[in-house]
Order: structure tokens, then sequence, then C-alpha cells
């Protein structure tokens, strides 16, 4: 109660700003969360805990909620962005790469910054990004030909460019997550584990973007865990870093997801656990060394990535106050862990699934045989492809102290592929855009195609026995917003949608948790039931997360639909 | 640029003509420096055969002189997409994407044809030598005519104004005296001075971003970007359309074209 009234006092006050107050310090960043009417990183702050402590829009007058300004992206690609508001300005990215700044009370543009990328870039699943970071006076945004580009926050101006690797090697690398801005460095993952790369994750200086270091996600030779991979499979072992991450100030420790080793439903050639892959990676954020890791999934056949945002809260366990890392997973399972030491705390399965009969005593899956991927296909296995939850965003809400994740309750057909190596001039599958239509553009020689199998629209598999598409019907598989008691795993509710989401959800101080559905619905649920009270028919696609912030002092919500990002107020 | 400048075409000064007239007189120097493909399409033939290959495929966005409307104005020789031969290439034949700028239904060597024309609309590429001191005139510009505080070259410096790398390629010598003497005769769409008036509280002049029937948005002169609802406004004037302070009480003659050499010699665009 106490919070709530500081938050109307904290509104009145912004009501009077009117002019923006840059710079976004790394105090401020550190304080995000006593700043309700802005949205400063992806997260919301560095615990990602994607709430708004704003409660103007609450579940007494949710039903009052309207559309008030859209913004029009006119991208056909996916629209995965969150945009960060500072004092009335909203900044946000489009694809594939191009900036603008919005004036948050009426969604008018004040600057726009285009980038142009060469025409191939090597995608697994679209031109997309996710947004940007902010720190002093500069905007960092990563690029889909894997630069990090500094713009300044007044004018749009590009400040400098960095090369962060050579995006056409290998199969070729992307960046499309939004980089992480801590200190006075910019973190920054990359994408490309569906080809036979290597990944890694860099700290960049925020002023100077020269690169501070470097953390390879695949050890290599005399570096510790080298060895978890056959043969020379490490060298082609991909695991990206293409989501964000968290920090907690208190150890200076950055938390980050690492995604599926490569290929990807084949394990034929990289037996061994093929760390880190599918891990939780705890760096030191002055020197990038490593603190620990969790790794969630050993030896990944279903490209089940733990490129989830790790949620970072405190609470009693077994009767002591613990710092604790809440993780629900793709492979299905919510994870709790010890956020000082990467130990494990529990495991419990929040959507459907068959291929672990529990976890032993630190962590380790005890897998069920039966569940690997076919050549002719196996459609028995849950979760799917996309797993159980995804990048999509995860919230927390200290009022009601539950963690909300909306969540693929599915399955799909999972097959394994030999691997193969393109030849000079072939054509990849899915180096372009996923939407259809896109044209295919040559990879370069010799590369590895995604992922030796999965669950993928008819290409060069001579062995697929069943083209039939992989999606099942809505009486089977479904979405789902779950609220799940961090500290036990117990779900408390659920709130069933008819698709597996691709969306994030957003709660906040008044008690609502918004959402947007594959079809386009998006909704308001009670924080402490999961009904239901508001909806908007926007009939288009959902790949993004929601925020919420003020703009001349009145409470708003945004979320990106179709190619549109749609900002709703109170009346 | 996504927001819109319609209703702003004015008629230009008689510099434009000046330029064009400088532009076609100092083309034949500088196609040595251009990459054999595209040079052989800078002929006044291919140029002409440009401009109407312009009308039928461009002209109904950027105006039938590439003046601007609904597409960008093309005269400024500004080009957020790159101005180089091989990027004007690029932008016309391919588009830009996520902008309404498509791609042109046109032979590649259409397309070189309209890239001549669009270089010489955009007062590009013009090789004049300046009488004054370049080095001396870069000690005005640091020192005494405070130009940083509004204007940068590359990252460094104000914004206020334009970004000056790369403007002795885009304007002529006649262009930049003029704009250090009389900033007002030809104020770039993107840096129109207004100024609003709250009904209640102080007035605030600035850089018009973007504007409709609600709401105006500026770039304040300490740089802050600002929202106004017009409901809130008394008034909106637009009588003074520069934010650049005139020259030329300020500096004397020698010192003006000193500052002519300095900015001509700016060629690269940053
Ligand atoms: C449907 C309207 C439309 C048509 C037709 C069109 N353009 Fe454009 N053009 C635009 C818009 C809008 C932009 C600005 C895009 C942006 O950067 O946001 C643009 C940008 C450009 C640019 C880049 C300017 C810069 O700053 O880099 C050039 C050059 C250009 N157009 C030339 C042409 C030519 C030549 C044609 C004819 C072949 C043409 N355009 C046809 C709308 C159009
Ligand atoms: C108070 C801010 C301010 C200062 C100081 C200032 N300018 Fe400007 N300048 C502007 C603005 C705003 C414009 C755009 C409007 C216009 O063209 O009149 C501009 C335009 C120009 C242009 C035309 C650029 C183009 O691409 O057309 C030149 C050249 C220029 N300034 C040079 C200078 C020089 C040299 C100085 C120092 C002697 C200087 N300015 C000082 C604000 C300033």
């Amino acid at each position: 109660m106490r919070r709530r009234v500081f938050c109307i006092f904290a509104l009145a006050a912004a009501g009077v700003v009117v002019a923006q107050r840059l710079p976004v310090t790394y105090e401020r960043l550190l304080h995000a969360d006593q700043e309700p009417g802005n949205w400063l990183m992806y997260s919301g702050g560095y615990n990602s805990w994607r709430y708004s402590r704003l409660d103007q829009i609450n579940t007494g007058n949710v039903k009052k909620l309207k559309a008030q300004w859209l913004f029009q992206g006119r991208s056909p690609e996916k629209f995965e962005t969150t945009p960060l508001v500072v004092d009335g300005v909203m900044y946000l990215t489009r694809p594939e790469n191009d900036v603008f700044a919005l004036d948050a009370a009426t969604g008018r543009v004040l600057w726009a910054y285009n980038y142009r990328n060469p025409v191939s870039t090597y995608n697994c699943c679209g031109k997309v990004n996710r947004g940007l970071a902010i720190l002093g006076n500069r905007l960092y945004m990563n690029t889909l030909d894997m630069h990090l580009i500094a713009l300044d926050a007044k004018s749009g101006r590009e400040l400098w460019k960095t090369a962060i690797y050579d995006y056409t090697l290998d199969g070729g690398y992307a960046a499309t997550g939004a980089p992480l801005a801590v200190k006075d460095k910019i973190i920054v993952g990359m994408a490309g584990g569906e080809h036979p790369g290597s990944g890694f994750l860099d700290a960049y200086d925020a002023v100077t973007g020269k690169r501070v270091w470097r953390f390879h996600t695949v050890p290599q030779p005399g570096e510790a865990n080298f060895g978890t991979w056959a043969g020379d499979s490490w060298k082609t072992g991909g695991v990206a870093t293409w989501n964000n991450g968290s920090y907690d100030p208190e150890t200076n420790t950055v938390f980050w997801g690492t995604s599926n080793p490569w290929p990807d439903y084949n394990a034929d050639a990289r037996k061994g656990d093929n760390l880190y892959s599918c891990s939780v990676l705890a760096l030191d954020l002055d020197t990038g060394k490593l603190k620990w890791f969790f790794q969630f999934t050993p030896q990944d056949t279903h490209d089940w990535d733990a490129t989830q945002i790790p949620v970072l809260l405190s609470g009693e366990v077994r009767g002591q106050k613990r710092n604790l890392m809440a993780w629900p997973a793709r492979n299905g399972f919510y994870y709790l862990l010890d956020r000082d030491t990467g130990k494990f705390i529990l495991a419990k399965s929040f959507v459907r699934q068959t291929w672990a009969k529990g976890f032993d005593d630190n962590g380790k899956p005890q897998v069920i045989a039966g569940n690997e991927p076919t050549v002719e296909g196996i459609d028995t296995v849950f979760p799917g492809v996309d797993g159980g939850a995804n990048w999509m965003s995860h919230s927390y809400s200290p009022l009601t102290r539950l963690l909300y994740v909306f969540a693929r309750d599915e399955r799909r057909v999972f097959t394994k592929n030999s691997v193969r190596h393109l030849n000079d001039g072939e054509v990849s599958e899915l180096n372009t855009a996923s939407r259809p239509g896109a044209t295919l553009q040559p990879a370069p020689a010799n590369t590895g195609i995604f992922g030796a199998g999965g669950n993928l629209p008819a290409g060069p598999n001579p062995n697929r026995a069943n083209p039939r598409p992989a999606r099942f019907a809505p009486e089977e598989s479904w979405g789902k917003v779950v609220a799940i008691d961090p500290l036990s795993g117990e779900t408390k509710w659920e709130h069933k949608v008819i698709s597996p989401p691709w969306g994030g959800v957003m709660s906040t101080a008044g008690n609502l948790v918004f959402g947007g559905t594959t079809e386009g619905m998006i909704f308001a649920l009670d924080a402490r039931t999961g009904e239901r009270l508001w909806h908007f028919s926007a009939n288009e696609r959902v790949y993004a997360s929601p925020i919420s912030f003020l703009a001349n002092g009145k409470q708003y919500v945004s979320l990106a639909v179709g190619d549109v990002l749609m900002t709703f107020g109170l009346e | 640029m996504a927001f819109g400048n319609s209703n702003r075409i004015r008629p230009r000064s008689v510099r434009r003509s000046l330029s064009l007239a400088a532009c076609a007189a100092f083309f034949t120097p500088v196609l040595l420096t251009q990459p054999p493909g595209p040079s052989s399409f800078d002929t006044p033939e291919s140029r002409e055969q440009g401009r109407s290959l312009f009308q039928t495929h461009c002209a109904y966005c950027h105006g039938a002189r590439g003046e601007g409307g609904r597409g960008v104005d093309l005269t400024t020789g500004v080009y957020r997409h790159g101005g180089s031969d091989a990027e004007l290439y690029a932008t016309i034949r391919n588009g830009i994407p996520g902008t309404e700028m498509p791609t042109v239904r046109a032979t590649n060597d259409e397309v070189w044809k309209m890239v001549s024309f669009v270089k010489s609309i955009g007062a590009g590429g013009v090789v004049e030598s300046a009488p004054g001191d370049r080095v001396a005139g870069k000690a005005v510009y640091d020192g005494k005519g405070k130009c940083a505080a509004c204007h940068s070259i590359g990252a460094e410096g104000g914004i206020l104004g334009p970004n000056l790398a790369g403007v002795g390629r885009r304007r002529n010598l006649a262009y930049l005296r003029e704009s250090l003497v009389t900033p007002e005769a030809d104020v770039p769409v993107l840096y129109r001075a207004i100024q609003v008036m709250p009904k209640t509280g102080p007035p605030v002049r600035g850089i018009r971003l973007n504007e409709d029937d609600l709401s105006i948005q500026l770039r304040d002169s300490q740089n802050n970007l600002r929202s106004f609802f017009k409901e809130e406004l008394k008034e909106i004037r637009r009588d003074k359309p520069s934010l650049m302070p005139a020259y030329g009480d300020v500096l004397n003659a020698q010192e003006l074209e000193n500052l002519v050499a300095y900015l001509s010699s700016l060629r690269e665009t940053l």
C-alpha cells in the first residue's frame, strides 16, 4: 500500500515535467523502478520483471481502456520490438534496423534513423530486431549484419558503428536482440545457432564502442569444460546468445541464456553434454569471467534453447532467505536456481512434457527414451519445437508474488536429417525472412543448413517421409498464461488461449497482466485470478511483449501487433 | 523521412539556378573520379533521358523537378542513403525497404540514367576553387564563429543545424556564402525554425520536427525533444524560418571568404 501512494505522487510530479531529462545515467538504470513513468531497458529493470509500478489503469477501470495512437511500422517483417520510454519520448526499432523517436503522447515521429543492411543477411527466423538500450545520451542497437550502433538520442545521429563479427562466416551470424547497458558497458548477444558457427557474448565500451571482453559460449581448447563435445564438433557447436539478459548489482554479475547446440536435431556427431549450450551463464560484468553456469538441457536435440530472460528475485527457500533466479525453460520445466551459486533448487513442468521423469540433485534431467527426433518424424513429443517457453518475456509481480509465463502447450513433429553442407551458390532454406513469398538468398559457400531436421517446411531433406504440416488442432495444442508461485513452482492459475503464443506478458501495479495472442487479441487479465477483464481485437500476429509508461502524467500500455505499435490509455 | 512536410514547397532563391549552371559547367572534371561503369551514363544525353524516365517513375512522389512531396526533396544534395553513384544506384534499383520508396520497373541502364539525372539536380559533385584560406577558415569555425555549437562535422558538435560533413560537395560556393550572410534564403525542410506560444508559460523556439492538426513537435534550443497539443497553444510563429544567425555583421569579408573555403573543403559524408 505504501508503494502505491508513492506511485501516485510520482505521477503527479511527472506530469509537470515537459522536457526530456537526458542523460539516462547508470544510476537511473540501477533504480529504474523509481521511475515508473519510464521504460528504460528491454525488461524494465535489471531484475527483468517486466513489471510496471503504474496503477492508473487497474482492475477497476481497465474496461475503459481504448486505443490512443498507432505507429505504422510499414514493414512486412515480424515486429518484435520492446520500445523504451524516457520522459515522454519513445524510442523503438522497426525491422530491419530502423530507429524512431516518437512523442509518447501522440505517436508523432520526432526523428528517424535508417540503417541499410546488405541484401543478404543470415537469419533463421526473420529479419527481426527486439529493441534498443539507452545509456547517457546514447541509444544502442544491434544489426542483422553484426554491428553495434550508437545513436545520439536527441537527434538520431549515428555516433559510431562497431563490427561485432563477420556476419557471412560459418553459414551466417546476426544480432537481433536488444543490447543491455550496464555501468559503462554494452552487453551484446548474437544469433546464428542454426548454423555451424561458434557463439559468444560480448561487452563493449559504451563511450568508444571498443570491445572489452568476449565470452565463448563453447569452451575453447585450454579453457574449463572443454571436452564436452565429441571429436571436433565443438568447432561448429553454435550456442548463440540471441536474447537479452539480466544483471545483479550486488554481485556485479550478468546473467544470460544460451541457445541450442548445432546441428540442432542430430547429436550423432556431438556426443557429450555440449557445454554451455541450453544453459544460463553467470559472468563477471567487468571481466566476462564465468562465475557459474547451469545447463537445463544437456546434449539437446529438440532446439530447446535456454534464451529465456533470467528473472531475478529473492525469497525464502526451506527456511532460508536466498537470492534466486526463476526460469521457465523452453524444455517445459520451470526451474528455481540459487542465483549466487547456480545451485539447482527445484524444477516443475508448466506445460505437458514427455521427455524427463525427474531430476537429480544437481538438476540434471532423467531422460525418458523414445523422444528423440527420427528420420520419419516423431509427433508424440511434448513440448514442441518452439518449446514450452521461448524468447517472449515472462513477468514477475511483487504485489501478487507470482511469475507470469505465456506458455506454449503443444506437440509438433521432430525430424532428424543428416548434416549436410551447401555447395557454392546453393540456396539455404533459412537465411531469409520466414514470411511467405520471401525470396531466398544464396548462402555463402560451404555452410550448413538449419539444424539438420526439426519442424521445417519441405526442404532439401531426401529422407522426409512425412511432409505434413506440423501444427496440431486447437483441442490438443494451445497457449496459456500461467501464474506460477516462483518459490514452490506450483501453478496458481492458468488462462488458456487458442494458439501457442509468440508474445510476452507484462504485469502492473494495477493488478493486471497484459499480453497479446497469435490471432491479435490483446488482453488484460486479473493478476490474482487470471480472469480476462479487457480485450481488443487487433487481428494480427503478436510477436512482442508489452510495456507501460506515462506521457503528460497519463498511463499508457504499448504492444507491437502485426506491423503496428498500438498504444492504449484510459478515455 | 517518416514525417510530412507537404505544405512546405516554396519558391527557391536565385542561387538554385546559379548552382545548376555551376553544376553543368563543372561536371566534366568530376566524371574522371567516378567508377567506370556508371560514368558512361553521366552524359548530357543520358541525363536528359534520365529526366524523362524520372517523370514517368518518380515525379509523382518526388515532384517534377525532384523538389519533394510524398517523396523526399532530391534537390538538397543530402542523401541519407548515400550519395555515391553506387549508393544512388542501389537506392533507386532496390528502393528503400520499409519506406514508401519502391523498387523501379526499369532496366539497369535506365536506372543509371536516372542516377545521373538525380545527381544533376542534387547540386552534387561541384568542384570550384575557393579563393579564401581554408586553414584560417577552420580557425573562424572553431573560434569566433562558434559554429560547432549548432553544427557537427560527422559525430562531433551540435545538432541544431544540419551536419556539415560533405557540405562542400553538395553546395556550391555561392550557396555557402549566402548560407552565412542570409541564412533565411533557403532553409532545408528538416531545419525550419518555429516558435510556439503556449497559453500558459514562456514561448519555445526550435526546429520543427513534425506536425499534424492536433500537435506539433520540435527540438528546442537546448536540443530537447518537445511536443505540444495545439489546443494548448495561443499561436505558432513561422516568420523566422532559420535559427542560424546571419554572420555578415559578425565576420569581416576576409573571414567569410576563409570560412567558405573551409566549408567547401568538407567533402566527405561521414
Ligand atoms: C511512392 C513514392 C515514391 C516513388 C514512386 C519514388 N520514391 Fe524515392 N523516395 C520516396 C520516399 C518516401 C523516400 C524516403 C525514404 C526514407 O528514407 O524514409 C525516397 C527516397 C529516395 C531517395 C533517397 C534519398 C536519400 O536521402 O538518400 C532517392 C535517391 C530516391 N528516392 C529517388 C527516387 C527515384 C529516382 C525514383 C524513381 C525511379 C523514386 N525515388 C520513386 C518515395 C518515392
Ligand atoms: C544558433 C545555431 C547556429 C549557429 C551558431 C550556426 N548555425 Fe549554421 N545553421 C543553423 C541552422 C538551424 C541551419 C539550417 C537553416 C538554414 O539553412 O538557415 C544552418 C545552416 C547552415 C548552413 C547551410 C547548410 C546546408 O546544408 O544547406 C551552413 C553552410 C552553415 N549553417 C554554416 C554555419 C557556420 C560556418 C557557422 C559559424 C560561423 C554557423 N553555421 C553557425 C544553425 C546555426
